[in-house]
């Protein structure tokens, strides 16, 4: 039971890796949280769906229609929150992301109707037992897909252009653009890039719970930021670190109270952290 | 004499006080003993209450809240428990119900000693998360997801108070009380040393103003009345199940505030007023009333980040090297690289 648990809780912890990539993408460039990523996520899922049960059973598709919505949310999100709102105490851009939160959630609500919609399985035969434990196809999918997400902005970030820029900016924006960068630029294209992560990861998750409604979005923001915070939200290592622990004691907590109080153990970690260590297990150390 | 100067005369503010006391006292009577109508101006009432005492926390000393929901329903959980299960009248259990949530409301102002802006939103948020938890899962307690049936209404001079004209006078009075206590402490001291700490807290520290004490008296204060409002409510509904105090309760409250107003007394009044009335006077809109009122939140924090009546200049972008009175402290950002000419 343990293996098996252990097993589920990584499936789960690259969804909650991912999430926390694309809170500590924006934290790093704006030193800002979006409210409304968990948002992002349930409409990607939902774009998701809506290829696998009107357009094409493919699963690969699926991704595509979910990295394409997010990137639009993402950006059209920052346009209004934090674009529009230069210059304005952060906080107020974090209050208009909880605007869309609200409002997104409701909007997918509205259209798509308050029940949870069943997405098909896709892959979810066991692969292979290992001591009892079952490993289905997708999980290995998962974390494969993670992996290799990671490794990608890895080499986004280290090794092309863009992914300089975006370091630049990072670490200092003022002089980034009296260097002559376009510094409105990159941060729209790595706020849209984080809203695709997420709608990305909601595709995935859709397809790992069979289901899409409307309100997945909110304990799945909280659970990433969580992650984000638990690894670190100023680096991305640390953020998937955070991730995949967060997935790893989550599920395994549950073998020790029942599974009401499952979320409790994130957001304990969540509060712990924020109060006792709030640079994370790998955060360099900055005034948060 | 334009409307302005009488309004902002003494006479006229007596007048506009004396006028809307009237209309408020009169109001069953207005509505011609309608039901439905007369709950909704009570749910007015104690909503005009809930975001004021948010704007305590967030208007007056410039910390965000995301859990004031679970506050609201911790004061209705502990005034029914103890009515249901001990016979306890309203009047003793709704005092309890008040000082408990005070004094948990204390317990988490000491997280502002570590947490500021962003990540105190959260840690509010994820601790409204676990009250609600802790109430859906407390079966023995709580009753956990089926809630609680046959709260006993309160009683006044030994008759029970059943009709809604009764529930409207009792939150009424409520009401008035808190939203005037309210007002007399952001005009004494300790409303004085709130403002000082949410325009600049080093400064403020330096004039000797105890800070972080001043920082848990106002979560203190606020949740005592959030709390005493959630006693309030469950006693009117006469039923409470741990959904009615979840996020969405957090999000409205702030909402209200954020829109009505942030900052000011009356910005909160009208920002309950605006919430409570849209979703029943848009009922032709269907599913589509809440997501109003998100893009409603968006729109005015975008235009007017103070929200429709707020203190002006709460939200003032810094501009150059002078420094605005902000909500918050902060480095010349963006604004700045954009007269540097980026692009």
């Amino acid at each position: 039971m343990f293996l098996q648990q252990l097993i589920n809780g990584l499936a789960q912890g690259s969804l909650f890796a991912l999430i926390a990539i694309s809170f500590s993408l924006v934290w790093g460039l704006l030193r800002m949280v979006n409210f409304a990523m968990g948002e992002v996520y349930m409409l990607g899922a939902y774009a998701g769906w809506l290829v696998v049960m009107y357009a094409t059973p493919n699963l690969g598709v699926a991704l595509v229609a979910g990295f394409v919505i997010g990137w639009i949310v993402g950006w059209f999100i920052e346009k209004v929150a934090f674009k529009a709102m230069r210059g304005v105490p952060h906080i107020a851009s974090l209050v208009c992301t909880i605007g869309f939160s609200f409002f997104l959630k409701e909007l997918a609500s509205a259209l798509f109707r308050a029940e949870t919609k069943s997405m098909p399985s896709y892959y979810s035969d066991t692969a292979f037992t290992f001591a009892e434990a079952n490993i289905s196809y997708l999980q290995i999918i998962m974390v494969v897909i993670a992996v290799v997400m990671m490794v990608l902005l890895q080499i986004l970030f280290y090794r092309t252009k863009i992914g300089l820029a975006v370091r630049a900016v990072a670490l200092d924006y003022r002089t980034a653009s009296l260097m002559g960068m376009k510094v409105d630029r990159v941060t729209s294209l790595a706020f849209s890039l984080s809203g695709a992560l997420a709608g990305f990861v909601g595709v995935l998750a859709a397809t790992y719970y069979n289901a899409v409604n409307a309100s997945m979005g909110f304990v799945a923001g909280l659970k990433g930021f969580t992650a984000a915070v638990f690894g670190g939200i100023t680096s991305i290592p640390g953020a998937i670190l955070g991730g995949y622990l967060l997935g790893a004691i989550e599920n395994l907590s549950v073998k020790y109270m029942s599974s009401g109080y499952r979320d409790l153990v994130s957001y304990f970690i969540l509060i712990t952290f924020l109060l006792f260590r709030p640079n994370g297990i790998l955060g360099k150390k900055a005034k948060l | 004499m334009t409307l302005r100067n009488v309004y902002a005369s003494k006479e006229g503010k007596a007048i506009g006080m004396g006028g809307l006391a009237v209309i408020l006292l009169v109001l069953p009577r207005l509505l011609g003993g309608n039901d439905y109508l007369l709950q909704v101006a009570t749910m007015m009432a104690l909503y005009v209450v809930l975001a004021s005492s948010l704007n305590l926390i967030i208007g007056f000393t410039g910390m965000y809240s995301l859990g004031h929901g679970a506050f609201y329903g911790m004061g209705a959980y502990t005034s029914a428990i103890l009515s249901v299960n001990l016979g306890w009248p309203f009047w003793i259990t709704m005092p309890l119900g008040g000082l408990l949530t005070a004094l948990v409301g204390a317990f988490l102002g000491l997280a502002t000693l570590r947490l500021r802006q962003t990540f105190l939103v959260f840690g509010t948020l994820a601790f409204g998360e676990i009250v609600r938890i802790l109430i859906m899962n407390w079966s023995s307690l709580t009753r956990g997801p089926m809630g609680i049936p046959g709260i006993p209404p309160p009683k006044v001079f030994g008759t029970e108070l059943t009709s809604s004209t009764h529930y409207y006078y009792l939150i009424l009075v409520y009401a008035i009380l808190m939203v005037f206590a309210i007002f007399r402490l952001y005009y004494s001291r300790i409303g004085r040393a709130w403002v000082a700490i949410r325009e600049d807290e080093v400064a403020a520290s330096s004039m000797g103003i105890s800070v972080f004490g001043y920082k848990i008296l106002a979560f203190t204060i606020s949740c005592l009345i959030a709390g005493l409002a959630g006693a309030f409510y469950a006693h009117f509904v006469t039923f409470i199940s741990a959904d009615q105090f979840g996020m969405g309760e957090s999000f409205l409250i702030l909402t209200m505030v954020a829109l009505g107003g942030t900052g000011s007394i009356a910005g909160p009044i009208i920002g309950a007023c605006i919430l409570i009335v849209i979703p029943e006077a848009f009922r032709f809109l269907a599913e589509y009333r809440m997501v109003l009122y998100g893009a409603m939140l968006i729109v005015v924090i975008v235009l007017k980040p103070e929200g429709l009546a707020g203190i002006k200049g709460l939200f003032m972008p810094t501009t150059g090297g002078r420094r605005r009175t902000t909500l918050f402290r902060r480095e010349p950002k963006v604004a700045a690289v954009k007269a540097g000419g980026s692009q």
